[in-house]
C-alpha cells in the first residue's frame, strides 16, 4: 500500500479539527487545502468526469463541514472519504435519472475531444502523453465498468493507498467485505484491462497462458 | 480460483495475511502455476491502478460563509442593544396596560388602592359622601357648580381646621396623644371633594412612556445599523 499523507494525524490537524468543529471555517479551509487533490481524485475516479467530480468535491466539503460535529476520531482521511463517496453515490443516482453525459469533453464543435483535458500533462513529450493518455483512458473505462461499491473501494485502496481498516471506516463496511470487494475488483479491472493489452507498459501484460 | 483464494491473494499481496497463513499460501503458490498466474494478475491490475497520475484539483474548494448557510458575523455589542430593545419594548407595553387596566380597575372597585397610592381614587369615588360634612354642604351654596374646585380649599381648610382643633382641646382636655391619627384622617378628608376628570389616574407618566418608545426606536435602528455593517462586510470577502 502506498504511504497515505492523511494517515497520520498531527497535532496541528487535530488543532484545525478541533477549531473546525467550534465553527472556524477559516480552520477547515485550511483542512479543505490540505486534503482536496486525495479528495478530487477519488471523486473523479468514481464518476470519471472532471465537472461532476468538481462538484462531488465541493458538496463532499460543505456537507464535511456541516457535519464535522460527528467526526469522533480516527483518521480524518477515511471520514473526508466517507462524505467524498456518499456525495459521488449522490450524482451517480442523480444520472440515473436523466441522460447520461459522456465521459469524454465536448469540443466546441460538439466532437468528443481525442484528449481530454483532465488527461493532460504538460511534462510528457507528446508520444508519451499519448500513451499515457490512453492508458489512463483505458483505466478510467475498466473503472467506469466496475460496481460503485467496488470501484470505491478499489480507488480508495490502490489509487489513493489507504489501508484496509481506513477503507473499512469510509464505506461502513466490515473488513471482510472490503478484502473480497478489493479482491474481485482488481480482478475485473484486470480481465477489462486485457481488452486494452497493446497500451500496457510490458511489465504489466499477461502473462500467456494465464488464467482466471 | 475460488473466491476465498482470490481474496488470500488479494490480502497477500498487501500483506495483510498473518505468518502463518502467509506461509501456507506461499507454499501452495510455489507448486500451483494457476494462483501464481492470478497474483500476477492482481499485482498488475494493482501496479496500473497505482500508476495512475494524482490529478490536482482544479479549483480551491475553500468555503465561504455563503456556501456553508453561516451568518455574518456580528459586532459583540449587538445582543446588548437587542436585549435593550426588548425590555424597552415590553416595559413600554406593561406601563400601557398599567395605566388602562389599572384605570378601568379603579373605577370598578371604590376601594382599590386604599392599601397605598388610591386616595385619588377614594376622593372621586366618595365625592358625593362630602356632602355630608357640614363645611362641605356650604361651599355649593356660595359657589356655583362649575367653580366647584375653587371653594374647596376653603372647605378642607375648614375642615381641616375643624379637627385639628378638636384634636387639640382633646389633648389639652385628656392629655390623650392621639392627636397623630386624628391628623392622618384629614387629609384623607381633604382629598375627598376633588373632580373626578381632574383626578383620573396616571400610573407611568407619559414622558416616561415616550422615553421608552424611543430608547426602542433607537435601539433598534443602532442595531439595523450594525447588521448592514456587517452584511456589507461579509458580502465584500
Amino acid at each position: 500500500m502506498r504511504e497515505t499523507s492523511g494517515k497520520i494525524i498531527s497535532m496541528d490537524e487535530q488543532t484545525l479539527i478541533h477549531d473546525a468543529q467550534a465553527g472556524n471555517l477559516d480552520a477547515f479551509n485550511t483542512l479543505i487545502l490540505h486534503y482536496q487533490d486525495s479528495v478530487y481524485n477519488t471523486a473523479l475516479r468514481i464518476l470519471g468526469d472532471d465537472d461532476l467530480a468538481a462538484d462531488a468535491t465541493q458538496e463532499a466539503f460543505i456537507s464535511a463541514f456541516k457535519s464535522i460535529s460527528t467526526f469522533r476520531g480516527g483518521s480524518f482521511k477515511a471520514w473526508l472519504m466517507r462524505t467524498v463517496t456518499n456525495a459521488c453515490y449522490d450524482e451517480l443516482r442523480r444520472q440515473k435519472r436523466r441522460p447520461t453525459t459522456p465521459l469524454e469533453p465536448d469540443t466546441d464543435d460538439g466532437d468528443e475531444m481525442d484528449s481530454p483535458r483532465w488527461l493532460a500533462d504538460p511534462n510528457m513529450t507528446p508520444d508519451q502523453k499519448a500513451e499515457a493518455d490512453e492508458l489512463e483512458h483505458a483505466l478510467q473505462h475498466c473503472l467506469n465498468d466496475l460496481p460503485v461499491d467496488f470501484k470505491s473501494v478499489v480507488v480508495m485502496a490502490d489509487i489513493q493507498g489507504m489501508d484496509y481498516t481506513e477503507v473499512a471506516v469510509a464505506v461502513r463496511v466490515p473488513l471482510g467485505t472490503i478484502k473480497s470487494r478489493l479482491a474481485r475488483a482488481r480482478l475485473r479491472l484486470r480481465e477489462c484491462l486485457q481488452g486494452f493489452e497493446e497500451l500496457l507498459p510490458a511489465s504489466f501484460r499477461l502473462e500467456e497462458g494465464s488464467s482466471v | 480460483m475460488n473466491q476465498r483464494d482470490l481474496e488470500l491473494l488479494s490480502s497477500y499481496l498487501d500483506g495483510q495475511l498473518k505468518p502463518s497463513d502467509s506461509a501456507r499460501l506461499e507454499s501452495r503458490l510455489s507448486t500451483d502455476p494457476d494462483l501464481r498466474s492470478v497474483l500476477n494478475d492482481l499485482r498488475s491490475a494493482r501496479g496500473l491502478l497505482r500508476q495512475l497520475p494524482l490529478r490536482k484539483a482544479p479549483r480551491n474548494f475553500t468555503l465561504t460563509p455563503k456556501m456553508v448557510g453561516k451568518n455574518p458575523p456580528l459586532p459583540r455589542a449587538y445582543p446588548a442593544f437587542r436585549f435593550v430593545t426588548a425590555l424597552a419594548t415590553l416595559l413600554f407595553f406593561f406601563t400601557v396596560g398599567l395605566n388602562i387596566f389599572g384605570t378601568q380597575l379603579a373605577a370598578e372597585s371604590p376601594n382599590f388602592g386604599y392599601g397605598g397610592g388610591g386616595a385619588p381614587e377614594i376622593s372621586a369615588a366618595e365625592a358625593p359622601a362630602a356632602t355630608e360634612a357640614p363645611a362641605a354642604t356650604e361651599a355649593p351654596a356660595l359657589a356655583p357648580p362649575a367653580a366647584q374646585s375653587a371653594p374647596l380649599p376653603t372647605t378642607t381648610l375648614s375642615a381641616e381646621d375643624a379637627a385639628r382643633n378638636a384634636a387639640e382641646t382633646q389633648v389639652e382636655k385628656f392629655g390623650v396623644t392621639e392627636a397623630p391619627g386624628l391628623q392622618s384622617q384629614a387629609p384623607a378628608q381633604d382629598a375627598q371633594p376633588v373632580p373626578a376628570e381632574a383626578s383620573r389616574p396616571v400610573f407611568v407618566p407619559a414622558i416616561w412612556q415616550v422615553a421608552l418608545v424611543g430608547v426602542a426606536l433607537l435601539s433598534a435602528l443602532v442595531m439595523l445599523f450594525m447588521r448592514q455593517v456587517s452584511i456589507n462586510r461579509w458580502r465584500r470577502k
